[in-house]
C-alpha cells in the first residue's frame, strides 16, 4: 500500500513538471473554465430570471446554485484526474505501448489511472469549490448534513471515475474511445440542474439508467438536510457495485489484448 | 464553369467520399450537444408546474417547438475548423497546403457543408422522433422553410469566418481552441441556446439586438417553432450580411498577418 502511494506522489511530481513547462497554456485552462462555468450560471440565472419563478424543481437559487456547485467540482475533478489518464488507454492500446504498463510490477489498472494530471484545470475544482461555500452561506447547514455530504459526494466521485474507466476500456476492442467520452460530456451536462427539474420519466432515466442524479443533485440535498435515506443508502451501493463492475470488465479487456501488431 | 467553381466542386466530392466514411461519428457528435434538449426538459418542467401552465405564453408544447428547433438550427451551425487549423498551424500540416492554386480556406468551407448534407437525413428522423416524444409542433408554412434555410446559411457562413479567424490565432498562441470556447458561450447564451431571448433582462436584449447571434439561432428557430414573422427574418438577414462583410475582412486581414509570422517560424 505504502508503495502505491509513493508512487502516486513521483506520478503527480512528473506530471506536474511536464505540464509547468507550458505555462502559456494556463491562459487557455482559465478561459476554458470561465466558459463551463458561465453556461452553468447562465442555465440557471435565466431560469430564476423569469417573474413568479420561485423555484426550479422545487429548489430554491442557493440550492440550484449548490448543484452547479458541485456540478463544476465534478468537471474540475474529470479534467484534472480522469480524462488525461483515461484518454491516454485507447492511445496505448492502438500503438501497444499498452504492453509496457501491463509488463510493469504494479497493478496496471493503477497506472493508467494514476499517471497523468492536468493540474491547468485546477480552476475549476477551485471554482466549484468557491460556489458551494457561497451557496451554502445562504442555506441551513449542520454538521451532520456537510458529513453526510462528503462521503456521497465520495461515492459519487467513484461512479463518475468507474463509468470513464469503463468506457475507455472499450478501447481494447474498439479503437477510437474519444466520441464515448463525448457522449459522456452530454449526458453529464444534466447535471448542471437538480434532477427534479427534469419529467419524471427522464429523472428516472438519470437515476437508475445513467446515474448522473447520484453525482451532483445527491449530495447537495445531504447538504440541505432535503436527502431521503433511500438515496443516501442506495449512492454508496451505486458506487460499489460500479467499481467492482467496471473492474471486472477491465480485468476481462486486458485478458483479451494481445497487442497492437498481432 | 469557372476555375474557382470546379476546384471547389472537386473538394466538395472528395469532402463528401471523406465525411460518408465518418457517418457513425457523426450521430455520435450530433448526439453529444445536448444542451437545448436539456434546456428544452427543464422549461417544460417549470411551465408544468407554473399557475396557468405557461411563462411568457410558453406552454410546455411551445418549449418543446422552440427548443428542438433550437437543436435543429445548432446542428447546421456546428463549426469545428478552429480544431483543425489549430492541429495544422501546429504540426505544419499547413505548408503544403499552401502551395495549392486556391486559399486553403475553401477545403475546411467544402468539408463542414459535406457534412451537413451527411447529417440531415439523420437529424431530421431524431427531431421527428423527439417531436413526437415531447409534442413539438412546427410551422407548416414553406415560406418559413426556405426564410430559415437563408438564415441558416447566412449564419454559418458568418460563424464559420469567426472560427476560422479564432483558429487562425493558434500562429501565435497555444490557447486558441479556448478562447473559441468563450466566444461559444457568448454564442448560446446571445444566440438563445438556454432561453428564447425575449426571456433575457431588457439591457441583454438591447445588446444582442446589434450582434449576429439572435438572428443565427434564435431567429430561424423561432420561426421554425411559429413565434415570428417572416418581416423579422428579413431584417435578420440584413444584419446577418452586415457582419458577414466584417468577418470577410478580419479573416482576411488575420491570415495575411498570420502568414508572415508563420514563414518566420517555419522557415
Amino acid at each position: 500500500m505504502t508503495r502505491y502511494l509513493r508512487l502516486i506522489r513521483i506520478f503527480t511530481g512528473a506530471t506536474i513538471s511536464a505540464q509547468l513547462e507550458y505555462r502559456a497554456n494556463f491562459l487557455g485552462a482559465v478561459l476554458a473554465s470561465l466558459g463551463e462555468v458561465g453556461v452553468a450560471l447562465l442555465g440557471i440565472a435565466v431560469l430564476f430570471g423569469q417573474p413568479g419563478t420561485v423555484s426550479v424543481g422545487g429548489y430554491s437559487f442557493h440550492q440550484a446554485l449548490l448543484v452547479v456547485g458541485f456540478f463544476m467540482l465534478t468537471e474540475g475533478f474529470i479534467s484534472v484526474f480522469v480524462q488525461p489518464n483515461m484518454s491516454k488507454i485507447a492511445e496505448a492500446v492502438r500503438t501497444g505501448s499498452m504492453d509496457f504498463t501491463l509488463l510493469k510490477p504494479i497493478d496496471a489498472q493503477f497506472n493508467v489511472s494514476t499517471r497523468n494530471l492536468n493540474v491547468l484545470r485546477v480552476t475549476d475544482i477551485l471554482i466549484g469549490l468557491g460556489l458551494i461555500f457561497y451557496a451554502a452561506s445562504f442555506l441551513t447547514v449542520t454538521l451532520g448534513g456537510v458529513l453526510a455530504a462528503g462521503v456521497l459526494y465520495l461515492s459519487a466521485l467513484v461512479i463518475v471515475y468507474c463509468i470513464w474507466l469503463a468506457l475507455s476500456t472499450t478501447a481494447f476492442w474498439f479503437v477510437k474511445t474519444q466520441n464515448m467520452s463525448e457522449l459522456f460530456n452530454g449526458v453529464f451536462g444534466a447535471g448542471r440542474f437538480p434532477v427534479t427539474a427534469f419529467p419524471v420519466p427522464v429523472r428516472a432515466f438519470l437515476t437508475f439508467v445513467v446515474p448522473i442524479a447520484f453525482i451532483t443533485t445527491v449530495p447537495a440535498q445531504a447538504l440541505t438536510g432535503g436527502l431521503s435515506p433511500l438515496l443516501a443508502l442506495a449512492s454508496p451501493l451505486v458506487a460499489a457495485v460500479l467499481f467492482v463492475g467496471s473492474r471486472l470488465f477491465w480485468k476481462k479487456a486486458v485478458g483479451s489484448y494481445t497487442s497492437a501488431s498481432s | 464553369m469557372t476555375p474557382f467553381l470546379r476546384k471547389f466542386r472537386i473538394l466538395f466530392s472528395t469532402q463528401f467520399a471523406l465525411m460518408t466514411e465518418y457517418r457513425a461519428e457523426i450521430v455520435i457528435w450530433m448526439l453529444s450537444g445536448t444542451l437545448s434538449l436539456i434546456m428544452m426538459l427543464v422549461w417544460m418542467g417549470q411551465a408544468a408546474a407554473a399557475p396557468g401552465g405557461q411563462i411568457r405564453g410558453f406552454s410546455a408544447s411551445d418549449f418543446a417547438s422552440y427548443f428542438l428547433a433550437t437543436w435543429f438550427v445548432g446542428q447546421l451551425l456546428v463549426v469545428w475548423v478552429a480544431w483543425e487549423l489549430d492541429f495544422e498551424v501546429r504540426q505544419g500540416t499547413l505548408s503544403p497546403k499552401l502551395l495549392r492554386p486556391m486559399d486553403p480556406m475553401w477545403g475546411h468551407y467544402s468539408g463542414h457543408v459535406a457534412e451537413k448534407i451527411v447529417r440531415f437525413p439523420i437529424m431530421l428522423v431524431l427531431v421527428g422522433l423527439f417531436a413526437w416524444l415531447a409534442g413539438a409542433r412546427f410551422s407548416t408554412d414553406w415560406r418559413v422553410y426556405a426564410a430559415v434555410l437563408g438564415l441558416v446559411i447566412l449564419g454559418f457562413t458568418v460563424r464559420f469566418l469567426w472560427e476560422y479567424s479564432l483558429g487562425l490565432l493558434a500562429f501565435w498562441t497555444e490557447s486558441s481552441t479556448s478562447f473559441q470556447e468563450v466566444v461559444w458561450l457568448v454564442y448560446a447564451a446571445l444566440g438563445g441556446l438556454f432561453a428564447p431571448l425575449a426571456f433575457y433582462p431588457q439591457w441583454v436584449q438591447d445588446i444582442a439586438v446589434w450582434t449576429p447571434f439572435p438572428y443565427m439561432l434564435g431567429l430561424p428557430a423561432s420561426l421554425i417553432a411559429g413565434k415570428a414573422t417572416l418581416e423579422q427574418a428579413g431584417q435578420g438577414a440584413l444584419v446577418l450580411l452586415g457582419w458577414l462583410a466584417v468577418f470577410v475582412l478580419v479573416r482576411v486581414w488575420v491570415w495575411r498577418l498570420g502568414l508572415k509570422k508563420y514563414g518566420a517560424v517555419g522557415a
